[in-house]
């Protein structure tokens, strides 16, 4: 029964696997490549930024980059396809663009938080999302500033706490809703379980809920579509899937919510080329595969007459664990179907092919 | 067992947990019970071992779970992940190698797009939206009030400060909870229920695998949008998707969300679009089976299906379809089928031409309508739009009539208005067939430039001067013929209706008198009578008459297109319906009968169908234009109102002409920026049947025929426009790179001398002229063989260079094309880097690395630095290597620069950047948006030059600028 189930079912395949000598935060395909990039931090308290290019069976390591500050997070969102530019937030409040060619010193950069910055986000870039190229980091500080790669020092918007109130760890920022010129919205979830979701284009506060527990990871199924679901993982193991086309007044999204697993979902990645297929990687070092599947009728009415969403279901498609330790950080290739990168804690980043995504 | 939340950790003791009786934990239990809950609580019994290890047991608990609820959580186990094993040798064979093929193309592309990179770097920043303005950030004070506010009201820890004044709101409902709520429903409906999302994509400056990698991706979204149901946004991404690569699949995509939408025309279109590109598509002929049955054209709809059934006999979608539309079939028509498609084509040939009729009928009643209100004319009293609507209601009533048999019932038009009403729900299910048809008509029934209308003229001046016996040429015995067979006509007497013409004719023509038109007229009347008798043959020969008489007048083409239809002489009457719409392209009967026959003719001849065409005639473009005029001669002593109808419908037609042309020129310049020459070609050439004069479409084609290495072609588009224009120096540029092409290098040294003579100004040429008369030395001495590869290879650098030039040229005249100068940014930029190599080093090489420059200038304020750099560049280069990024600050800097530096030394230098700075992209923009003080600078600047004194510039020049500077 299970050789059935498995012709059916993705597989999960571990193609690669690289031991590291420092502790990896986060990796990225570079786009438009075979490439992939590891950020994190040595032992001796610099950071470290490693380009390896997929070679057969093996990751070559083409080139290794030391800087002052441990590198917590990067993203290509917001470059062109040609340049490929990686920001990336550090341990200081740092946000630097790199030009991987000329990684001496950075093409832009801006002391832009206080403290840690622990999330990254870009839009405008490699043709995904209209509007402009835009950076959005959230830092322990607990602000969330937008930037603007084109404009130097100042952020082009700036979410933070009023004076006098005690700061909450901002942890994960997500851009979305960018299907116009216009509009642009960004998600930001706190420690405390806050989700906040800013509208840029009213410069307001269009939505916010507490999901409880401290918010790892919030992502857009995609950045560049009128916004249509988020999800959002949380310190205790529990996920919400939020379907964000219709919101109601007083209710505000609906959401479906499905337990992974006991430990932390450390993060959560949609497959670029389908975006009701997700995956999330866990702190018991696994990952599980699901699919958002829609309800037949996406909205309806409530008594009152107002439009209120209404959420679909989830079901898995695979899960496998790999490592013992927290795998922190996620990443589906742009160019390949199904090849994904993953680091974790026990210093090991690796590459995975996942099967018959297409046939889903 | 009742307790419903099952506890995660399972730290003490199971069975005090789940007091699950021991008893429970067996092979037979375990089978029997149907209770997923109760029998994960035995699973985790049975795992956490604390009854005892029982590896058998916990297998089979497992697998009654799986069979009761395969999606079980507790069935979720740690799993490895999968290796060779998992798979078979094929299956794993197939992921490496997948793997390994994208490495290698990956890699390959790698290579490519680093040597293409500095090129195309420039390209999409350009295009960049402004940068969010900082001011926008929220103002902290207005939140802290905010803030304050609701503080104290707020349960839960929100220690964030609320942005959105909805939250203001909300705090104001607790005082007054109706107005809130109504307050903020208003505000989310207020949000735009349907987002708007462009139609098109920028492609500008994209490399051919950019555009794949994004029509793949706005596929991607069309498809996941489908998938959850949301059709219109699927379409609107499939749109978006072809607008960078038309491909049969997303067409056929795009169709498949029409049908869930219900837009069958549009879902016609797109099927009809994927079967050219791919004639045979199953999907796409199920589809357009699917549209037809949906538009009650069975007939079409089962032939799509027999086709289908013919690739694939074993399609039980389409059997299923093709016995459900031939059963809708039978119990519409009781006729056997052959048959019922002959009439149902004749009955639309019966509407289309009464539709006339019934208007002319209609305008008629409303000027009797003084004297006779009684009867049913209170209806006619309605303005154009509701009189339009009866007249069909009125002809469908008819076609629904004649199909009865009764034709000659139609004595009385307000009795035939009473019958109407009767016939219209007789023939209700005929009404949706055409309903697209009349709902065009009305539409255009309310801009007055309705086809209608227009096959209706002839037919008003007819009936007018008859009934009026006002002057027309026309003698009186004629017109009196002529009258009294227009009113047989109307009262459905086509025989003696006949009789009369030919009468009218006869007197006419042994009057020997000159009157071609009038002849023509009574020709086409007596036309249409013959294809009311169905007298096909005759009516053909009639029109042919009237033709002769009136080339390319639309009411004779039209009957004889009937005519020909009716006598299955498909392509004949194919060419005469494609001279209708070239004569005017609103005629919506035309329009559909075309759609109809070419269906036949594919269904006849197969895809290479319009090889066997006769070829089509082409209408000069002043032939609609004569026929208004025409029309408002003869019109002249007619009332007023009628007159300034006219008026407007000529206008309405010259502006739509003009519209179309400009339409027609934009498409062809965009397929331009595509690299799609050969359509762009095609465009021009469409806009050359409306508007011979213009030469810009003859220079533009001449471009695309440069581009497919046409160069006689292009060669005689320069030409052309030379007759007309003897210095369009464009056209002489062309026509020496054309020359060239052919080798005929003294003719092209000619042109560019003459180009050079013009405006000496033009760099281009003057290298061209260089190359060529290197050539034509070269001609002399060389082998044949070298020199055409020799010859090749600068072809293609004349090709960029044409583009250059051309761009200048855009740049600076102020033609209606500034849709072109965005292409600007599509071409990678040899000229002026290779110029650079030559002139000097530091000369920018393109828009970007100026841009870099600007930027670092900016940065350090670093006017000296601002001035060496515009002393450099040639000052002609600056708007295209500004392009649209020209800011306040950048024009500042350079006004600054120019004062300081550059307008003491070389006042002509400093003019001539001034000069080209008002050209530059967004410099009206920019120069609104200066401050007082800087305007003062540049003030300061012109004084200066004022003073100073070059041969470059005259004072007035100096005034002039001043003015485009707003000063």
């Amino acid at each position: 029964m299970s050789a059935v189930l498995g012709a059916e079912r993705p597989q999960v395949v571990s193609h690669v696997q690289q031991a590291l000598s420092y502790t990896v935060f986060d990796c990225k395909w570079v786009p438009r490549s075979a490439r992939l990039l590891c950020l994190g931090s040595a032992a001796r308290g610099t950071g470290v930024l490693q380009l390896y290019e997929l070679n057969g069976a093996r990751l070559q390591l083409l080139r290794e980059i030391e800087k002052p500050k441990p590198i917590k997070c990067g993203t290509f969102g917001a470059t062109s396809l040609q340049q490929r530019y990686l920001a990336t937030g550090d341990f200081d409040g740092n946000l630097n663009i790199w030009n991987l060619e000329a990684p001496e010193i950075p093409v832009y950069s801006v002391k832009g938080h206080k403290e840690i910055i622990n999330s990254i986000d870009g839009v405008g870039g490699l043709g995904i999302g209209e509007g402009a190229p835009e950076i959005v980091t959230g830092s322990r500080d607990g602000t969330v500033k937008v930037w603007d790669p084109r404009q130097n020092d100042i952020p082009v918007a700036n979410m933070e706490s009023v004076q006098g109130e005690s700061k909450r760890d901002c942890w994960t920022v997500a851009f979305g809703n960018a299907y116009n010129l216009e509009e642009r919205v960004v998600c930001a979830g706190y420690d405390n379980g806050d989700i906040k979701l800013f509208d840029l284009k009213t410069m307001s506060l269009r939505w916010e809920t507490n999901i409880k527990n401290g918010v790892c990871s919030v992502e857009f199924d995609r950045k560049d579509i009128n916004m249509n679901k988020l999800v959002a993982t949380s310190l205790e193991g529990k996920f919400h899937v939020f379907d964000m086309r219709t919101q109601h007044p007083t209710k505000g999204f609906a959401y479906v919510s499905e337990k992974a697993q006991k430990s932390t979902i450390w993060q959560v990645r949609h497959l670029p080329q389908n975006r009701d297929i997700f995956m999330t990687s866990g702190g018991s070092g696994s990952l599980h595969l699901w699919k958002y599947e829609y309800p037949a009728q996406r909205s309806k009415k409530d008594s009152e007459g107002c439009e209120m969403g209404v959420a679909g279901s989830l079901s898995l498609l695979q899960n496998v664990t790999l490592s013992t330790q927290p795998i922190s950080s996620l990443d589906w290739s742009p160019d390949k179907t199904g090849l994904c990168v993953c680091g974790a804690y026990d210093q090991t980043v690796r590459v995975l092919i996942v099967t018959k995504l297409n046939k889903i | 067992m009742g307790d419903e939340s099952v506890p995660y950790f399972l730290g003490e003791g199971t069975t005090k947990t789940y007091q699950i009786p021991i008893s429970h934990l067996d092979y037979k239990f375990i089978e029997k019970c149907t209770d997923v809950k109760h029998l994960e609580k035995i699973l985790r019994v049975l795992r956490s071992g604390e009854e005892g290890c029982y590896p058998e047991l916990t297998l089979v608990c497992e697998k009654r779970i799986e069979h009761l609820d395969p999606r079980s959580r507790v069935l979720r186990k740690d799993k490895p992940p999968a290796t060779a094993s998992d798979f078979t040798a094929g299956e794993w064979q197939a992921i490496n190698s997948e793997l390994m093929n994208w490495l290698t193309e990956m890699n390959e592309d790698d290579r490519k797009s680093q040597l293409l990179r500095t090129d195309i770097l420039n390209e999409r920043q350009d295009n960049l939206p402004p940068i969010r303005c900082s001011s926008s950030c929220p103002p902290t004070n207005q939140n802290k009030i905010l803030q304050n506010k609701q503080r104290s009201k707020k349960n839960i820890p929100r220690d964030y400060s609320e942005w959105d004044k909805f939250d203001v709101e909300k705090e104001c409902s607790k005082i007054d909870e109706d107005c809130e709520e109504s307050n903020s429903k208003a505000r989310f409906f207020s949000r735009p229920s349907l987002p708007i999302i462009e139609k098109k994509i920028d492609t500008t400056g994209m490399t051919k695998r950019d555009k794949m990698i994004i029509a793949t991706r706005e596929k991607e979204k069309g498809n996941e949008a489908f998938a959850s149901g949301d059709y219109v946004e699927a379409v609107t991404y499939y749109t978006r998707s072809i607008s960078v690569i038309p491909t049969a699949a997303v067409y056929n995509n795009k169709a498949q969300a029409e049908i869930k939408l219900q837009d069958w025309d549009n879902a016609l279109e797109d099927c009809e679009k994927v079967l050219d590109m791919e004639p045979g598509n199953i999907k796409a002929l199920m589809r357009r089976a699917t549209v037809h049955n949906h538009l009650q054209n069975y007939q079409t709809a089962i032939e799509d299906l027999n086709k289908v059934l013919s690739v694939e006999p074993e399609n039980t979608m389409a059997k299923k379809k093709l016995l459900e539309i031939e059963k809708k079939q039978k119990s519409l028509k009781p006729v056997s089928e052959p048959q019922g498609k002959g009439k149902k084509i004749l009955i639309q040939e019966i509407e289309d031409a009464e539709s006339g009729e019934g208007r002319g009928e209609n305008i008629e009643e409303c000027e009797r309508r003084g004297g006779d209100k009684s009867s049913g004319a209170a209806a006619a009293r309605a303005a154009g739009q509701r009189a339009m609507g009866n007249a069909h209601g009125k002809s469908r009533g008819k076609g629904g009539k004649a199909q009865d048999g009764d034709k000659h019932k139609h004595k009385d038009s307000a009795e035939s208005r009473l019958k109407k009403g009767a016939a219209e729900k007789k023939s209700e299910k005929h009404l949706s067939d055409h309903e697209g048809e009349v709902n065009g008509y009305l539409r255009s029934g309310d801009k007055s430039e309705s086809a209608e209308a227009e096959i209706s003229e002839p037919h008003r001046e007819e009936t007018r001067s008859a009934g009026g016996g006002s002057s027309t040429a026309l003698p009186p015995t004629a017109a009196k013929l002529k009258s009294e067979g227009n009113e047989l006509f109307k009262s459905g007497q086509f025989g003696e209706a006949v009789l009369k013409y030919s009468e009218a004719i006869e007197y006419v023509t042994s009057l020997g008198e000159q009157s071609p038109d009038d002849l023509s007229i009574l020709y086409s009347n007596r036309a249409a009578c013959y294809l009311k008798e169905g007298n096909c043959s005759d009516c053909i020969q009639d029109c042919n008459r009237a033709l002769e008489l009136q080339p390319f007048s639309l009411k004779p083409l039209l009957r004889r297109a009937m005519a020909n239809e009716s006598m299955e002489r498909y392509r004949q009457a194919y060419i005469d319906y494609k001279t209708v719409l070239q004569i005017d392209s609103s005629i919506q009967a035309a329009n559909d009968s075309a759609n109809r026959i070419t269906k036949t003719l594919i269904d006849q001849d197969g895809p290479s169908w319009r090889e066997k065409l006769p070829p089509i005639p082409v209408v000069p473009a002043a032939v609609q234009l004569h026929r208004w005029d025409g029309g408002s001669l003869t019109s002249e002593n007619k009332p007023s109102t009628i007159d300034i109808n006219r008026e407007e419908q000529l206008q309405m037609n010259c502006e739509e002409a003009v519209e179309k042309f400009k339409r027609l020129k934009n498409e062809g310049n965009d397929f331009v920026k595509m690299g799609e020459y050969e359509e762009a070609a095609n465009k021009y050439s469409e806009c050359m049947k409306l508007n011979t004069e213009e030469c810009t479409a003859y220079t533009n084609r001449a471009l695309c025929y440069l581009k497919l290495y046409k160069y006689e072609e292009a060669k005689r588009d320069c030409d052309h426009v030379l007759q007309i224009e003897d210095s369009n120096i464009k056209a002489f540029y062309r026509r020496a790179l054309a020359y060239k092409g052919l080798q005929n290098y003294q003719a092209s040294a000619d042109d560019f001398s003459k180009v050079l003579l013009i405006d000496p100004n033009v760099l281009e040429a003057q290298k061209e002229l260089e190359e060529v008369t290197q050539l034509l030395h070269f001609d002399g001495s060389a082998g044949a063989g070298n020199q055409q590869t020799h010859g090749k290879k600068i072809t293609i650098q004349e090709v960029t260079e044409a583009d250059e030039q051309e761009e200048r040229q855009f740049a600076t005249s102020e033609d209606a094309e500034t849709r072109r100068v965005p292409a600007e940014e599509a071409v990678p930029k040899p000229v002026p880097r290779r110029s650079s190599e030559k002139l000097r080093v530091s000369e920018p090489p393109n828009a970007y690395d100026f841009g870099q420059m600007i930027n670092a200038l900016n940065a350090n304020k670093d006017k000296a630095a601002c001035a060496d750099l515009l002393t450099v560049t040639d000052p002609k280069t600056l708007p295209v290597l500004l392009s649209n990024k020209l800011e306040g600050e950048t024009l500042l800097i350079f006004i600054q620069s120019l004062e300081h530096y550059i307008a003491g030394k070389d006042p002509g230098l400093a003019y001539q950047h001034l000069f080209y700075l008002s050209k530059a992209e967004r410099f009206k923009v920019v120069l609104a948006l200066l401050s007082k003080n800087e305007k003062n600078e540049v003030q300061q600047l012109f004084d200066l030059l004022s003073k100073s004194w070059s041969d470059q510039y005259s004072l007035e020049d100096l005034e002039s600028l001043k003015k485009v500077y707003e000063l």
